[in-house]
């Protein structure tokens, strides 16, 4: 299975895509970290506009969210503790993907809060189809990762 | 080392990131309760304003069309670039503009209330306990 992956991923044509699709997922990672650092509470009041978690969790939520956004951006950039920060993307847009379909389900008419107050107006459908995209980069990104 | 065993570190940092972010960030969120925002009215305080009131629903189109306070302009999110210029055609700065949206656990009143200040309307609040506090407050 190892030769397999190694084998893929030294195709000049993945590894090229690899390092696009890895430096456009920090991209996204560290402007949704920032965009949210910029203004916690802000980000805690759409946090609370999915109406899924008591007050004190959200608020945990809305430090903690952007902090693994940060870490795992950094890491997708530098090359580093890449398959951490895959696993962590997964987990991330899975969570997110989770919330905007229960939104979506009980007909909450919200802003998505993805990238903090950055960007407003985006609904619940598209930041869902972005979020469904961006789990399959990292599976793609999963499965081609060198792991010499 | 593992994928795992890096998420886990990765966790560990982002953990301590975020007791830094609660600890000194000037805009970190409060804790024990959500805050208590000046832009929110009750209807006791909307009643003395009477007649220059603008009511806006926030709620999606379905639940406006099932109910709402009447001459009450709907302007949610989803729909924002078609209704916001029907809201600006009720609109006059001498009117207080007041959102609601389905109940107190609804926080898009409060949202659509900022959006609109945002925008330039600096009269505009949002109704505590929204659709269902008005329901109930009627004969």
């Amino acid at each position: 299975m190892s030769t397999v992956n190694r084998t893929v991923a030294a195709r000049p044509v993945v590894r090229i895509s690899r390092y696009a699709l890895r430096f456009l997922m920090a991209a996204l990672f560290l402007f949704a970290a920032v965009a949210k650092l910029l203004d916690p509470a802000a980000f805690a009041q759409q946090i609370a506009n999915y109406q899924l978690t008591p007050w004190p969790v959200t608020a945990g939520l809305a430090v903690l969210l952007p902090a693994l956004e940060l870490c795992v951006g950094i890491c997708l950039l530098l090359g580093r503790w890449e398959s951490g920060a895959l696993v962590w993307t997964a987990i991330l847009l899975t969570i997110f993907s989770g919330a905007l379909v229960a939104a979506i389900a009980r007909g909450l008419s919200i802003d998505c809060g993805c990238f903090g107050r950055s960007v407003e107006n985006t609904g619940t459908i598209w930041p869902l189809i972005r979020n469904l995209t961006l789990l399959v980069v990292t599976g793609f990104l999963w499965f081609s990762r060198d792991r010499q | 080392m593992t994928a795992f065993r890096q998420a886990g570190l990765i966790l560990l940092i982002a953990v301590g990131l975020a007791g830094v972010t609660a600890a000194v960030h000037p805009k970190r969120p409060a804790f024990r309760a959500p805050p208590t925002d000046p832009n929110e009215v009750n209807l006791a305080q909307v009643q003395h304003w009477a007649r220059t009131v603008l009511w806006v629903d926030a709620r999606p189109d379905a639940e406006f069309a099932s109910g709402h306070i009447p001459e009450a302009v709907s302007l949610n999110f989803e729909n924002w670039p078609e209704q916001f210029p029907k809201f600006l055609d009720q609109y006059s700065p001498d009117r207080r503009v007041v959102v609601y949206c389905s109940a107190t656990s609804c926080q898009l009143s409060r949202e659509i209330a900022e959006k609109l200040r945002t925008s330039g309307i600096t009269n505009a609040y949002f109704l505590e306990g929204g659709w269902e506090a008005w329901k109930h407050a009627q004969p």
